[in-house]
């Protein structure tokens, strides 16, 4: 799985970050320096427009 | 004569292990380094003086850490690092790892306490933390 850089403290938001191991993957998540790619490129979806009903 | 203003714009990375270490330097105010080799006594009988011969290595890192509670910041990274070897790096400065800029290194450095909480009325919040033990170890090349 890929993973995201979100603070700058661990380097460039946004790159990917590969992790060397499971305790650095472990760290990273729980300090809240990377997520899951997937995650960070989801985007909220658009709300639904209501659509009217036609005049008769 | 040579003299160093330590600690005016020193850099300081935490982290698992030194490929996840993140940089809490805007967070620090004091990083005390101390390697010690420990002295083991070798005097024999015909000696008139006592002699030390060297042992293991003990060393300890000391932060003092500004308190903050935000999203990875000093609560967050160090948190996830209570109860685990990890490793630290500090630099003299900023700049790339160098022989006029080490970068010192504790690996698998233990992390055994943090204090959540050190609130005073009317001051800055500040931790002091301490690792101990670990590899210590010199990094030169950038």
């Amino acid at each position: 799985m890929i993973y995201r850089i979100v603070s700058k403290r661990l380097g460039e938001v946004g790159a990917e970050w590969h992790p060397s191991s499971s305790r650095d993957l472990m760290f990273c998540l729980a300090a809240g320096l990377v997520v899951p790619a997937e995650e960070s490129t989801q985007k909220p979806k658009k709300s639904s427009t209501i659509k009217k009903a036609p005049k008769e | 004569m040579a003299t160093s203003t330590y600690l005016s714009n020193p850099k300081v990375q935490v982290g698992a292990a030194i490929g996840s270490i993140t940089d809490i330097t805007d967070q620090v105010s004091a990083a005390t380094l101390t390697v010690t080799k420990e002295a083991l006594e070798d005097t024999a009988f015909g000696s008139t003086s006592r002699t030390m011969t060297a042992g293991l290595f003990s060393n300890t890192l000391t932060l003092t850490v500004y308190a903050s509670y935000a999203s990875s910041e000093s609560y967050s990274v160090l948190s996830a690092l209570l109860g685990t070897k990890c490793t630290i790096k500090v630099n003299p400065n900023d700049a790339s790892d160098s022989a006029t800029n080490p970068g010192f290194i504790l690996t698998d450095t233990y992390l055994a306490a943090i204090p959540v909480i050190n609130a005073s009325l009317g001051e800055l919040s500040t931790w002091e933390i301490e690792f101990q033990g670990g590899v210590y170890s010199v990094d030169t090349t950038a």
